[in-house]
């Protein structure tokens, strides 16, 4: 994804330290043995974030969006109302913005105070999304920051940077791939990645249907 | 707060560097700690913004050095002691509990 | 004190907690209205970032009233307050070598923003 990939970088913000476990044990085990949590609910929130809410859901999204213009334009009016409507709600996405990228517009998302991210769409942040690298150049340098995601925009493109300092999360509408005329919604949610919603990245191509 | 966390503008992280087919989490300590935060928050004992709050007084070098769950490990803790639902003393006697369990 | 059950997990998630408040407070800026994002380097929470701090912009939209983090983090009350979306172009923020074109796009509580003729 990146170009000069350097190992230093890669580990310096997943590894924990050294005690890390140990300390997440024993708060565990305290806060157990005190009746403050119940593991059987850390279980369930582990697997809801785990396997039931993540980047698919921003992807029917945008693919609903896509197919049907009257959706889009309640999503660009009113973003939590359009996305409630399929379902997702809740937790670091009760207020939400969609932008729409066009030819003359590309939209990126950060957070750079912590890392604030719209769950019920995308799901937990990727860590590139919550690290330094990220969070810091994200607004000085966006087509640097592009580049290296491989994603080269046009000098007669307009880059606008959202930076997530409230409680509103953004949510990044791409651009329908081209030769995607008559694919049906699922079939083009396939081709949102998690990328172009945050706006680091485009759609995938369609692959060629046999004649 | 004039603090690390507010990162936007500098420069000398290197670059950005994405891993491909990431998973949700990375190690079961970042399961125990992101679900452990969520509980702990629903105690009603403090509010989203004391919490960023509490992650921002992680000492800078730290923060600078650690990893997200990392500051919300750091944050909760910080919180719990400050709220009187945990003293230091015992979480540091769980640790060294625990960490005598794994040596054996 | 609420502990969270395992049947609570599912509907605590899918509500959420907005931090909005549904008071018909006034607003201080409109869209189009030019503002400067105030230099202040208050010691305790905030969400102005150094980097827009005594910079231009205009504001783009307002999202409404919300909780204001400052005092909330510090137990001193939820103030409510608009959010707007501030633009600032961004060679006003990082000087020529930005491109000309690009903007960055601050959310920013009334407490942070002056109206530019007040400098």
């Amino acid at each position: 994804m990146s170009g000069g990939h350097e190992h230093e970088h890669d580990v310096e913000y997943t590894a924990p330290l050294g005690e890390t476990e140990l300390r997440v044990k024993a708060l565990e085990s305290l806060l157990t043995e005190k009746g403050l949590v119940d593991p059987r609910a850390l279980d369930e929130l582990i697997d809801l974030y785990e396997a039931r809410v993540g980047p698919r859901n921003g992807a029917r999204v945008v693919a609903r969006a896509w197919v049907d213009p009257a959706y889009r334009k309640r999503l660009l009016e009113n973003a939590s109302a359009a996305i409630a409507e399929l379902g997702f709600t809740g937790r670091q996405g009760e207020d939400m913005v969609v932008l729409e990228n066009t030819p003359r517009v590309h939209n990126m998302v950060v957070c750079t105070l912590c890392s604030c991210y719209p769950w019920p769409v995308l799901g937990l942040p990727p860590v590139w999304y919550k690290s330094p690298p990220y969070r810091s150049r994200a607004v000085l340098d966006p087509r640097g920051v592009l580049r290296e995601f491989g994603v080269a925009v046009g000098d007669e493109v307009e880059v606008r940077v959202w930076d997530s300092t409230a409680e509103v999360r953004y949510l990044v509408l791409p651009e329908r791939p081209p030769d995607t005329e008559g694919r049906s919604e699922e079939e083009l949610a396939a081709l949102v990645t998690r990328d172009s919603m945050i706006g680091v990245g485009r759609p995938k191509a369609p692959e060629r249907r046999p004649r | 707060m004039n603090g690390v966390h507010d990162l936007g503008g500098l420069h000398g992280f290197g670059p950005v560097v994405a891993e491909a087919d990431e998973p949700v989490f990375h190690a079961e300590w970042e399961r125990r700690a992101f679900a452990l935060t969520l509980a702990a928050g629903f105690l009603g004992e403090w509010n989203i913004d004391m919490s960023r709050w509490a992650r921002e007084q992680m000492p800078p070098a730290r923060y600078l050095a650690a990893s997200y769950y990392e500051h919300w490990l750091w944050g909760l803790e910080h919180l719990l002691v400050e709220r009187g639902l945990l003293t230091r003393e015992e979480l540091e006697a769980r640790v060294a509990v625990l960490r005598r369990g794994e040596a054996r | 004190m609420r502990v969270l059950a395992v049947a609570d997990v599912g509907r605590m998630i899918l509500k959420g907690g907005s931090a909005r408040v549904h008071e018909p407070l006034a607003a201080r800026f409109a869209p189009g209205d030019r503002v400067i994002a105030k230099n202040v380097n208050p010691v305790g929470h905030t969400r102005l970032p150094r980097y827009v701090r005594g910079r231009r912009g205009v504001v783009a939209r307002d999202h409404g009233v919300f909780v204001f983090p400052d005092t909330h983090a510090a137990g001193l009350g939820r103030k409510p307050q608009h959010v707007y979306s501030v633009r600032f172009a961004a060679r006003d923020l990082w000087g020529p070598d930005a491109s000309p074109r690009d903007a960055i796009y601050v959310d920013l509580w009334d407490d942070y923003l002056d109206p530019e003729g007040d400098r």
